[in-house]
């Protein structure tokens, strides 16, 4: 088991004249037995984060650390890292019993006990029907599963998984979270989860790191990156459907501070506390993010289904877009020029054109500086 | 014609069932059976030249192929069951003898000493060229890692393969006359020996047609190795270095498994080769001394080309036909048993 530490890690690949910053500045702290999902958008340098920390890929600068040791310059065998590839890696000359028991065999391990455990291991991945053929034979999802076995049935100090989920099919992913969970919870190993999809990071991963453009934006826990995000784009890429967002300005119009849409067309009301931040910080632009949860729509009588508690504000606009999707709906508004989406419950009768009435509750309402980005907390 | 304009264009089809008389003739306007660059030519020969361009063009490719290749065999099949010589050949006159010049080669002596020389050179020849070509190219690719360095190397060692037989022949020749030959004057200034070895006496002979071939041809198998090895995908290695495994280990159970196929093809090429092995011997040795570096093919040669002894030397070649047929089907099988194996055959 390890603490792993990254210590203002960089990653420059070069060819030619080219360079490409990969990862910049990366300080990352995760503890012993702790499973961290590193969460980002395609190409922002998770997979090349792992293969530093795995010992694939030369540090640019900066430090890795292993239970506080420095393991800059040890080779990948001598980490104890066991690695789930993004790209399967598979040994094609070897049937799938082969495939999964080879970090054993290299090992030393007796053949007997070699077999058991990669039945086992098989029997969780549902690769039992396969264990014969070979890796040329089998099915992206199958592949993936195997790739995810052979790391999974090593007793490593770290397991680095790279998108192992990304070809499977949505039931069985349900059930392979679950296990994988369950696995993580019976052997207590340190775990780093690489993912673009947030529902797999949120739903395993004690911490998530979020990255864009090489950087790591935020680490936090499922509560801290959905409340309080650290920049936009956190808050844009953390929930489903995305955060509204509004171009805004101070609006002080003696009834206190507010933040208005620079349009005119919407206003929203902060707590005193953000409002005193905002009022501190003088007249610049700053971006008003709400999510679509938390805008409920008003009946008739005024009452906003959801919220409680006496502090709701209301916002008007006509339906643009009715998105019916099973088990919710997705109304999409529009005010003037702004268009903004509500997430309501699946029953809710609106025809496109009706003009509604929206209830916010103004802790609900992020502020970020519109220079910086960041989150005026 | 009828044939073809029936599957293209179904729209020239219809206009020309309606102009009726000339549904049956090549429709001019249509470019599917009338291409344009015909219309160029002489308008009267157009409907020949679109008749016969295909047949001449396939057809003189074959007759060339039959010419080389096909009527010699049959002429080869034919005359070893015949008594022909070079005399009987001019006058017409050969009979039939039955299998009497198969069984002449095969109660021969000097057949079953070549056949051993034929052993001897498969396996310390061609074998050893596969093996030692396997462990230069992937010893270069493990411990060079400069890529210009490479190629360098490379090149140097694929050289001697540039070279002619009969000049590699004659090279080795020189390099080693016992008297005052490099190999020799080398091997006595580092003290290796106290006298001349006679690198072409009898019993000695056929190792240094089998030096020289080594030294000539072990660049072959190193080069289809080393591609091999470079197409293998790095991945894979990747993935062997996390899960913990040494180099020794990575090698015996990754690098060579995966090269099986490669390297049996190595095989089948030197093997192939082998049976057609003259050059060197006929320019080192001739054979001698006393027939002591014969091979089957040498024979076929001199008995055939050189003593005129046709139906004799083609007994031998069907025989030396044979032996290759079984040795080279059997590399076959494997290969594709390897190949089914892996899921690609
Ligand atoms: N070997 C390499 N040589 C040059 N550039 C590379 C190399 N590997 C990655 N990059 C670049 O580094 C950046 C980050 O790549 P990386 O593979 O880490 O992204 P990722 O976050 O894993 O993306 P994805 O979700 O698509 O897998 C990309 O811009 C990529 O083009
Ligand atoms: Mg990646």
């Amino acid at each position: 088991m390890a603490q792993v530490n990254l210590q203002n890690v960089n990653k420059i690949y070069r060819s030619g004249r080219t360079e490409v910053h990969a990862v910049q500045d990366l300080n990352l702290e995760i503890n012993n037995g702790e499973f961290v999902a590193l969460l980002g958008p395609s190409g922002c340098g998770k997979t090349s984060t792992l293969r530093m920390i795995v010992g694939l890929e030369e540090i640019s600068s900066g430090d890795i650390n292993f239970n506080g040791k420095r393991v800059n310059e040890l080779e990948p065998q001598h980490r104890n890292v066991a690695m789930a590839f993004e790209t399967y890696a598979l040994y094609p000359n070897f049937t799938i019993e082969e495939n999964l028991a080879f970090p054993l065999e290299v090992r030393g391990v007796p053949e007997d006990e070699r077999r058991r455990k990669a039945r086992d291991i098989a029997e969780i991945l549902k690769l039992t029907s396969i264990l014969d053929q070979r890796p040329g034979a089998l099915s992206g999802g199958q592949q993936q599963r195997v790739s995810l076995g052979r790391a999974l049935i090593r007793d490593p100090s770290v397991f680095i998984l790279d998108e192992v989920m990304s070809h499977i099919d949505a039931h069985l992913k349900f059930q392979m979270l679950f296990d994988l969970k369950a696995i993580h919870r019976d052997l207590g190993k340190t775990m780093v989860y690489v993912t673009h999809d947030q529902v797999e990071a949120l739903a395993l991963a004690d911490r998530v790191a979020v990255m864009s453009n090489a950087k790591l934006q935020q680490v936090g826990t499922r509560n801290e990156l959905y409340n309080a995000p650290a920049n936009v784009f956190v808050a844009d890429f953390i929930g489903e459907p995305p955060t509204n967002f509004f171009q805004a300005e101070v609006s002080d119009n003696g009834g206190g501070l507010a933040l208005k849409t620079k349009d005119g067309a919407l206003v929203f009301h902060l707590t005193e506390h953000r409002a005193g931040k905002i009022r501190a910080l003088g007249g610049r632009d700053f971006i008003v993010g709400i999510r679509p949860q938390n805008l409920r729509l008003k009946d008739s009588e005024g009452k906003s289904s959801a919220h409680t508690g006496s502090d709701v504000h209301d916002i008007t606009a006509s339906i643009l877009i009715n998105e019916y999707l099973g088990e919710r709906s997705i109304l999409t508004f529009a005010n003037g020029d702004t268009k903004f989406r509500a997430l309501v419950p699946p029953e809710t009768r609106a025809a496109p054109g009706e003009a509604v009435t929206l209830g916010y509750r103004p802790e609900d309402v992020m502020v970020f500086d519109a220079q910086t980005e960041a989150l005026i907390d | 014609m009828r044939g073809v304009s029936d599957m293209t264009a179904t729209s020239s089809e219809i206009s020309q069932t309606e102009s009726g008389p000339k549904a049956n003739s090549i429709d001019r306007d249509d470019p599917a059976t009338f291409p344009d660059w015909f219309r160029a030519r002489k308008a009267r020969s157009n409907l020949i030249v679109a008749r016969w361009v295909p047949i001449v063009l396939v057809g003189l490719p074959v007759l060339v192929l039959f010419g080389i290749v096909v009527y010699p065999t049959i002429w080869m099949f034919y005359h070893s069951v015949h008594d022909t010589n070079m005399m009987r050949l001019f006058q017409g006159n050969w009979s039939y003898i039955g299998f009497e010049n198969f069984a002449t080669v095969l109660g021969s002596d000097r057949f079953w000493d070549s056949t051993v020389h034929l052993l001897q050179y498969l396996s310390f020849g061609a074998c050893l060229q596969v093996v030692l070509g396997t462990v230069l190219a992937l010893i270069l690719f493990e411990l060079v890692k400069n890529n210009a360095l490479r190629t360098l190397i490379l090149i140097l060692l694929v050289l001697p393969m540039m070279m002619s037989p009969s000049i590699v022949g004659v090279l080795w020749k020189f390099l080693l006359t016992p008297s005052n030959g490099a190999v020799n004057q080398a091997l006595l200034n580092l003290g290796l020996i106290s006298k001349h070895i006679e690198w072409f006496n009898s019993g000695i002979s056929l190792w240094s047609i089998i030096v020289a071939d080594i030294w000539n041809w072990t660049a072959l198998p190193l080069l289809i190795v080393y591609s091999g090895r470079v197409s293998l995908p790095p991945a894979v290695y990747e993935a062997a270095k996390v899960d913990g495994a040494s180099g020794w280990q990575v090698m015996r159970r990754i690098t060579l498994p995966m090269l099986k196929e490669v390297i049996a093809i190595a095989f089948i090429l030197r093997f192939t080769d082998a049976f057609k092995f003259v050059d060197l011997v006929y320019i080192m040795t001739s054979g001698g001394p006393a027939q002591s570096s014969e091979l089957p093919t040498y024979i076929a040669f001199q008995r055939g080309i050189r003593e005129f002894a046709i139906g004799e030397a083609a007994a031998y070649a069907i025989i030396i036909f044979a032996i290759s047929a079984v040795i080279i089907t059997l590399f076959l099988k494997y290969l594709k048993r390897v190949l089914k194996a892996q899921g690609i055959a």
